[in-house]
Parts: structure tokens; sequence; C-alpha cells
């Protein structure tokens, strides 16, 4: 058994924890303790792509290696460390981009189904969205039935997953100068389902043997997931469901209620999380829990499902990955769902030592042991409500001696998409990022960071998302934040206007005040970090601050990261020009020569580069030297006197 | 769209005038209750798409396009 303190930075995990240990159930933070990572797996020296491996080809442990030992160092193809490396990198792209944009998918089928009026559950909810799709989309507006509009946008979005020739349409979004880079390199790319396949064809065994070309063809695939799915969903998810707006919303364990029945979504699809926040609040349902004895019907999310409920209906969350667990340990969960992505499999482990029922809800991710109620949106609010069904007559078997819930959850205000930013910044009648362009060049604010991504067990939770966003926003580094991360930050206190006296520079701080937000915003679901590329695209294209991603003075992170998604949206933003530093471990550390082509000559093409440090401070200190040295590039690295202008000077101007 | 109210003055000669009261919207949301629908307030298509073509001129201005404008000229 882990000893508690060391698992988390936040003492509602820390109290969870001894619970869980005093009921003798094991969690994440136990079998971290006893499964060590294979060193050679960690950097990418594994590759069992054939049945003639698994090859390993680690490089010796501290000495310099000959170049004998070099050659030497092939699996029983000849496949190189380098060729090994990069494939296992550019499998790992390929995955995340799958996950993203299978989910944008489902998201996609049903679109198409609610516009063509085939489901009574779902609507177009955001209609201006909608025109704002049918705009980028080269759909027609004019007159046009909304129905007939929305059936377009959807058929588009659909067709854009196999599109086999040209590029996805989205790309077009994205600033000029970037569109030509990834043109000229031949990087933009078709659909995701073709960039995916072609990269799990390239990574088999005898195809691609040239790290660089895998390395480049795996940035093309990124930006499939980043400008294609991922977007594809947000945008899909915002038509449908509505663009998030600045909602108030309380976060950690202490949002479980005693005496409600307590219900977690927990998963990645807001599809159910929807129809679930319905149903809650249907008075039938309401009186039926009632009649069970509880006082009410409490939702909390989960993971990004929370992020999507939370950012658009205030739904509290429950907790974040490393978390899971311990929601069901509190004894006070009648029932937990869970669809896609990031739900670990000791949950119904877990959930057979009390009384809460695991439900898995999708086809494409069941769990042994588990109940199955498949999510049919033919029927959403009618499945929503039997599983509410199911929690309220589990509220019976509750055992409130086990019962354990955490006092503390905090506020937070989220809901911050690129929309939402642009009309807070400049309201209904001059929307704009000027504002932030105007605070960046005169410094009150130094630049912008995207700090996202998941936990993983192998460091404490949350410490170095606090620790390295707390160093950020201290330095004047106004941050952007979506999934796991969000969380993390909204439990540490960083997501309210007032966190920002607390926490943040001077600079940031004045800014923060005269608009009235948060130092760091939480801008969505992991899917949602489209919305981040949005925002900086609004940036460059408002002026000041060059014309190309890459000239911004910004940076991402993910810290805490433990999921093949991290890497993909680590790739399609190094790919779209950021500086990207990932904690933890890295992937590639096995071959220089690739780590160094990701690190270092990435920049020479794509004008956006990978580093790792595993320390946050360390961390959050490169982000700044990168941001300091864009701030120099612009030429805003120093104040600059004011000059008022007479008509001599104009005329000294106009003769020059 | 916001809902004007008035409240009635005296002025200094005693005449009793009309004049508009706050129109300002609370400004705080707690869980569950209403939020700030600003989206809501663009009424008709016209307004919606009106309102694309400026605040997200980025993208769908025809005569203006930031920083870009000066390479790119529409």
């Amino acid at each position: 058994m882990a000893e508690a303190k060391a698992v988390s930075v936040d003492q509602v995990t820390i109290e969870a924890y001894e619970k869980a240990k005093g009921d003798g159930v094991e969690t994440v933070f136990d079998r971290v303790s006893r499964i060590k990572p294979c060193p050679i797996g960690a950097g990418g020296a594994c590759c069992k792509n054939c049945a003639m491996g698994p090859c390993r080809v680690p490089a010796p442990k501290n000495r310099e290696e000959t170049p004998e030992e070099k050659a030497k160092r092939t699996g029983v193809c000849g496949a190189t460390a380098e060729t090994i490396a990069a494939r296992n990198f550019a499998r790992m792209v390929a995955a995340g981009a799958s996950a993203h944009s299978d989910h944008a998918r489902g998201v996609a089928e049903t679109f198409l189904k609610a516009a063509k009026g085939e489901l009574k559950d779902f609507a177009i909810k955001d209609e201006q969205k909608l025109y704002q799709l049918a705009m980028d989309l080269g759909v027609e507006i004019d007159d046009r039935d909304l129905k007939d509009i929305a059936v377009e946008v959807g058929e588009i979005c659909l067709a854009e997953f196999g599109k086999q020739e040209g590029e996805i349409i989205f790309l077009k979004r994205a600033p000029l100068k970037r569109q030509e880079i990834w043109r000229n390199l031949g990087i933009a790319p078709r659909g995701v389902d073709r960039e995916v396949v072609e990269m799990l064809h390239r990574t088999h065994i005898g195809v691609d043997q040239d790290y660089e070309n895998i390395l480049m063809h795996a940035a093309r695939t990124s930006l499939a997931d980043g400008w294609g799915g991922s977007m594809i969903s947000t945008e899909l998810q915002d038509v449908m469901f509505g663009t998030p707006e600045p909602v108030a919303g309380r976060v950690n364990l202490g949002i479980l209620k005693k005496d409600h029945v307590n219900i977690i979504i927990h998963g990645h699809e807001p599809l159910l999380p929807e129809m679930m926040v319905i149903a809650s609040q249907d008075p039938e349902m309401l009186k039926y829990a009632e009649s069970k004895g509880a006082k009410g019907i409490n939702l909390g999310g989960l993971c990004c499902s929370a992020n999507e409920i939370l950012m658009r209906h205030g739904i509290p969350v429950a907790g974040n990955f490393l978390q899971q667990e311990l929601a069901i340990t509190t004894g006070a969960v009648e029932l937990m769902t869970v669809d896609v992505q990031c739900q670990m499999e000791s949950l119904q482990q877990v959930a057979s030592c009390y009384h809460t029922k695991l439900i898995t809800t999708d086809r494409r991710a069941r769990i042994e042991g588990a109940q199955h109620i498949q999510f049919e949106e033919e029927r959403g609010l009618e499945v929503a409500k039997e599983i509410l069904k199911m929690a309220i007559d589990n509220f019976a078997n509750r055992n409130q001696d086990r019962v354990m819930i955490p006092d503390e959850s905090k506020e937070m205000v989220v809901g911050f998409s690129h929309e939402t930013i642009n009309y807070l910044l400049g309201g209904m009648f001059r929307a704009s990022y000027r504002p932030l362009n105007d605070n960046i060049i005169n410094g009150r604010i130094r630049g912008v960071a995207g700090v996202v991504g998941c936990n993983n067990a192998r460091v404490q939770h949350n410490s170095n998302f606090m620790v390295m966003i707390k160093e950020l926003i201290k330095n004047d580094v106004l941050v952007l934040t979506t999934g796991c991360s969000a969380m993390a930050a909204g439990e540490m206190g960083l997501m309210t206007p007032e966190a920002a006296l607390e926490y943040a520079g001077d600079g940031l701080r004045s800014v923060c005040e005269a608009v009235g937000i948060p130092p760091v915003l939480h801008v969505g679901s992991c899917v949602d970090n489209s919305r981040i590329l949005m925002a900086a695209t609004a940036m460059v294209k408002d002026g000041g601050l060059g014309d190309d991603i890459s000239d911004l003075p910004a940076a991402g992170a993910a810290p805490e990261w433990m999921s093949e998604k991290a890497i993909s949206i680590g790739e399609y933003f190094v790919a779209s020009g950021v500086f990207t530093v990932f904690g933890v471990t890295w992937p590639t550390t096995n071959s220089e020569a690739v780590t160094k082509y990701l690190f270092e000559k990435y920049e020479d093409s794509l004008k956006g580069m990978w580093a790792f440090e595993q320390d946050p401070v360390k961390a959050a200190q490169m982000m700044i030297a990168h941001i300091d040295k864009k701030r120099k590039e612009l030429g805003i690295d120093k104040a600059r006197e004011r000059i008022l202008y007479d008509m001599e000077k104009r005329r000294e101007l106009d003769a020059a | 769209m916001v809902e004007y109210k008035y409240e009635e003055k005296e002025l200094p000669d005693g005449t009793k005038v009309k004049v508009l009261a706050d129109t300002f919207e609370p400004g705080e949301t707690e869980p569950g209750k209403e939020k700030i629908d600003w989206r809501g307030r663009l009424f008709s298509r016209d307004w919606k798409l009106k309102y694309l073509q400026t605040g997200e001129r980025y993208w769908f201005s025809k005569s203006w396009y930031g920083s870009e404008k000066r390479k790119n000229p529409a």
C-alpha cells in the first residue's frame, strides 16, 4: 500500500485513498507501486510488429555506444533503433487520433440522424453555431430551412472522415501561412481514416524505414485529428448541445451528497450524459427518488464526459482520471456509467466491494462483470431514465456506515469556448481578441500557455499541474486548459476570478480583474483542444503578433500525460507550430536521433517542436523562455516610448 | 433581449420624469441556475449572420482579415 500523503497534493484525494485502504480495496495508487514500467518499452526500444520478435534494441546504459555496437542494434528484420522508436511513436499518434476521431464519428452520425428528425431526443440547440459551420463548409444558408442546412452540414462532416483526396475542410481555418507550411511539406491531411490506415501500413514490417519520413506522416495524421476529427466533434457537439458560455460549477469528491442518489457519469462522449442531465430533472424521476427515501438525484461527472456537461450545464465534477476508483470507495455512489476511453478495468472489482452498479453503455467498450445497457440514440432519454431508475432502486442498498464523503469541493467558473473568449473581450458589438493581443504587446500578459492532458499514477496526483500552472500564472502567462488538467486546476482553486488576486503576477492580475476572468480558463474536454487551435488562430489573425501560430508568444504542455491521445494532441500542436513540453516520461529516449528530430529538427520544417522535462518548474521555465524568445522576435520584449506624431513627423514618415 | 426598466424621478423644479433604470444583467450564476445566454440575444437569422461577419470576422469578414490582409488581400 502506498503512503497516503504521497499519492496526491489534493487533501480530498488523500482522505478518500485512506478510506479505500481502510476498506481493503486496491486502487491504481497501490498497483503502480508494485508494477514497475518496462524501461525498454518506455524508451521505444521494443518492436513487436512481427512474429520474428519481439525485438529489443536498448542503447547501452551510462556509456557511449561504439559504431559497431550501434550497427548491430537492430531487430531481426534489420530495423534500426531509429525506425523502431519512430514506428512506436507514430503508432501512438495513430491510436490517439483514432480515439478522438471515432468519438467524433459517433457524434457526426448522431448529428445527422438528429438533423433528419430521426431522433426525438436530440435537436439543433445552437442555431448560430450551425450557420458558422455552414459558412465554413460552403453550405448555402439564405432562406433555406434549418433542417436542410443541418442535414447538409452533417453529411459533409461525416464524409470528412473518409476523405480520400485533397485536404480536410477545416484546415482553411488556420492562418494562411500555416496552411502554406503544411502544403509545402506535403502534410496537409486527407480524412483521418485514410491517414491512420496509412500510418499503420507504413509502420508494418518492411514498409517505411526512414524515421524522418515516418515522423512527418505522424504529423500529418495528428493534423487530421486536431483540425479534423477533434474539431468536428467539438463543433457538432456545440450545435447539438450549445456552445459553452461562462457558468459556475464545483469540482472534487465533496460534490457527492449523503442524502441523494449519487450517479457518476464517466467517459468521454456527451450523448448519454446530456440525456442523463435531462432525465435527472424530470419531476417523475425526482418523485421516484423521494419515494425511495432520497432527497434528490445528484449527478457528478468524471473525466471528459464531466467536462462536457460541466461546460454546458454546470453539472459538478467528482474528479479526474486518478479519482475514478475513489469516487466508488466513498461508498456513496449508487451507479456509475462508462462509455469510452480512460475508464479503468478495475472499476468493476472496486464496485463489487460496495453496492455500486457499474454500467457500460457503448458496444466498443465492455468491462467483464459490469452490466451492459447499450445507449441507443433513437431512445436516448428512455435509456437514460432506465439507468437512472436502476440507480434510484439501488439507493436502499447503500450502507451508510461505509460512507465517507470528503467535505471539500471547490468553486470554479468554466465555459470558455473561443467564441465566448471573443465575446468577453469585446462584447456583442465589438467582439475581438484585440484586448488580449494588446495586453500581450504591452507586456501585461507575457504569453499564453495551453496546459492539458491526463493524470499519470507515476507522479503524485495533480502535483505537476499545480506547480506548473502556478509558476506560469505567477509569471503573467494566461493558461488555457482542458481535460484532466482543467479538473486539477479547479481542485486547486485556480479557476475563479479571485484566484488571479492570489496567484497571478501583477500584469495578468490586472487583465483578469478588468475582464472578470480567472487566470486559468477551462476550455473543455480533450477533443476541445481544437478550441485552443481556434483561439490561437484568432490571435494571429487579429494582428500584431506575427502571421503564424509559431510566431505567437505561446507554448503547450502535458505535465502528467499518460495516454496515446495526449501524444496525438501534442503532435498536432507541434505540427501547428507550438513548442510543447511533456513530463513524466518520453517514448523515444532510446533513439537519440529520433528524439533530436522531434525536439530540434521539427522546428526547421514545422516551426514547432517537442521537449521533455520531468520537473514542472523547469518545464514551466522552458515555456516562459520560449515565450520570451518569441516576444523578442516580435520586437515586443522591451517597453517602447509612446510618441505622439505631429505633422512634421508625419511628413518625414511620408517622405521615407 | 434585455427588458428595459424605468423609474420615476423628480427634477429640481418638481417635474416628474421617467428615466431609464439599471438594465445590466446579474453577472453571477450558480450551479443549476440559468446562465448568461449572450448568444440567445441574437434572435434572428439575419442578426446571427451579421454577428458572424463582425464578431467572427477573422474567418467570415469579406473586407478585413487582420494581420493577414497585408500579405494576402481579400
